[in-house]
């Protein structure tokens, strides 16, 4: 019965990681035909030019909230129609008087000051205050630690034509690539995830993700949905549900490029991913039925929606159904062995989109990255690592932690180390 | 100069089929896998590695080294199960097959980021 039992689950399962890595070798397919079939640019129609505000969220930011805010002084839109609000989140350090230095010089930039009483509870908090601020049509978000180029707004917000789209996504690059193989890796897993992943999606109308950074919105929308859940540890992904249950669509603007600074130490980097995981689990938590129900959503989209929802769940089924087939294998099933091959290339996939290494290759060659490739077969390293994160965050579900709605912000620390990449 | 090429595609056809039949001829621990592991890699390179920006010479040469590599990768795992199952019995069977998509996964994940990296560059790479 209980060798049954393990064949069931096991066919089952990895009839699931099947399914997954097939998605992701379509997208891969269709990425290379899109990317052969383009070529010619995006023109943008100058008429279009709504007003925009832009809100940076910044706890503790001293050592890069500068470089951004100089940044935003060099973006080309229409001065006349754009704000930035910095939203200093009860910071202790030098975040506020920089941003007030900044602010004296030019008026567009606004500074957003908030006590240690009310600040400090999370990114969606913030922007919670930032959006009570607001006055454009479209809002974007930027990390503070992003450094944006000087036409990104024009290009995200260009996709707002449509008055269907409710959010745009844009592509954070990595700045500090070099700095070590931590980094390197972040920025191979960007690479399939924004170069393959969220192109393919984009393309085939499916569901490109709201990352919370490099991507604004419609206020209007957002207003009407109530805000940020200040309850969700990844309030992105929230709100990319949010705007598809309420018959909006996201797109995706790869040409839209914004350098980011990468995590640079495996703590650093447990910590960012472990918010992440809990986050996207508590999200499937709260919308994964009402994305099976909705009369909003195609069949595709309510697909893509499930899959992705499910995503940090998948390190946990691959490793279970790795112990299942080894048992099945030492116990002589033969019917193991045929689907024993998809578990093993999922141990060759990022976690935070489940791109295998054939995907984030390919990423990787049409940026033109050569040497970047060579460091494919160590995926394995970071995905057992992640593994141990999606458990713990698993754990973490389970035990009811986040059910009680207690948030522990684990809020990323932003060095700086990114700035020596800059050409001044 | 055509063909040259063709005689060039034509030489990396025959290296192909030639690994695949001695793959399929020579190697059955476990039975025929070997066999099965470079097709699925023939498949998997052609359907993507081949609408990518080169010449098809310099492509049926790098699918022509895969498969080589392949087959020289597996004959060797097969020699060394054979020598483990002589003095560790089944319970080497048993180890090799579950080892097996590992071993194989170690030699097609290096090759395919190696193979990626000899392509010239896309032109309308957009990387910043």
């Amino acid at each position: 019965l209980l060798i049954e039992i393990l064949n069931s689950f096991f066919v089952l399962s990895s009839l699931i990681i099947s399914i997954y890595l097939i998605r992701h070798y379509f997208f891969t397919l269709v990425v290379l035909r899109q990317t052969k079939n383009k070529s010619v640019p995006e023109t943008f129609p100058p008429a279009f030019e709504p007003s925009v505000s832009i809100l940076i969220p910044a706890h503790n930011e001293q050592k890069v909230i500068g470089k951004i805010l100089q940044k935003m002084t060099e973006l080309t839109y229409l001065r006349s129609k754009l704000e930035v609000i910095i939203i200093d989140d009860a910071s202790t350090d030098k975040t506020g008087q920089i941003a007030e230095g900044m602010s004296e010089k030019y008026a567009f930039l606004k500074v957003l000051h908030r006590s240690s009483q009310e600040g400090g509870k999370g990114k969606a908090a913030a922007l919670n205050a930032g959006l009570k601020q607001a006055t454009g049509e479209i809002v974007l978000c930027f990390d503070a630690d992003y450094l944006p180029h000087p036409d990104i707004v024009t290009r995200l917000v260009v996709k707002f034509i449509d008055p269907n789209v409710g959010a745009v996504q844009g592509r954070p690059v990595v700045l500090n690539e070099p700095r070590n193989i931590v980094t390197r890796l972040v920025a191979l897993e960007r690479i399939g995830g924004y170069r393959v992943d969220q192109e393919a999606r984009d393309v085939l109308g499916l569901i490109p993700q709201f990352g919370g950074t490099v991507g604004g919105f419609r206020r209007s929308i957002i207003n009407d949905l109530g805000g940020f859940d200040e309850k969700m540890l990844t309030e992105d992904t929230d709100l990319t549900f949010q705007m598809y249950l309420a018959g909006y669509k996201i797109r995706y603007a790869g040409e839209a490029e914004c350098y980011e600074e990468a995590v640079d130490t495996w703590r650093a980097y447990w910590r960012q991913r472990h918010r992440w995981a809990r986050g996207h689990m508590q999200v499937c938590f709260k919308h994964v039925f009402k994305v099976i129900m909705s009369k909003k959503m195609t069949l595709k989209e309510k697909i893509d929606g499930v899959l992705l929802l499910n995503i940090y769940f998948m390190p946990l089924l691959t490793l279970f159904s790795f112990f299942a087939g080894s048992l099945l294998i030492i116990s002589g099933s033969s019917f193991a062995g045929a689907l024993w091959v998809p578990v093993i290339i999922s141990f060759y996939s990022f976690v935070g989109n489940y791109a295998p290494f054939f995907e984030i290759g390919i990423g990787a060659y049409l940026d033109g990255r050569k040497q970047i490739q060579w460091l494919a077969p160590l995926l394995i390293f970071s995905y057992l690592y992640n593994v141990l994160i999606c458990g713990k965050a698993f754990l973490d579900l389970i035990t009811g932690k986040i059910r009680r709605g207690k948030i522990d912000w684990e809020k990323t620390e932003h060095l700086g180390n990114g700035n020596c990449y800059i050409e001044s | 100069l055509k063909i040259l090429t063709v005689i060039e595609v034509a030489f990396f056809v025959l290296v192909i089929a030639l690994c695949l039949i001695a793959s399929y001829r020579f190697i059955d621990n476990p039975p025929k896998i070997a066999t099965a592991t470079l097709i699925i890699f023939n498949i998997f390179f052609i359907s993507m590695f081949f609408q990518l920006n080169s010449s098809v010479t310099l492509k049926m040469g790098i699918l022509s080294l895969g498969n080589l590599i392949g087959f020289l990768w597996n004959l060797f795992f097969y020699y060394v199960s054979l020598t483990g199952h002589g003095y560790f019995s089944l319970s080497f069977a048993t180890f090799t097959t579950l080892a097996y998509p590992f071993l194989n996964l170690m030699w097609i994940v290096p090759f395919w980021s190696l193979s990626l990296s000899t392509l010239p560059k896309l032109n309308s790479a957009n990387h910043t």
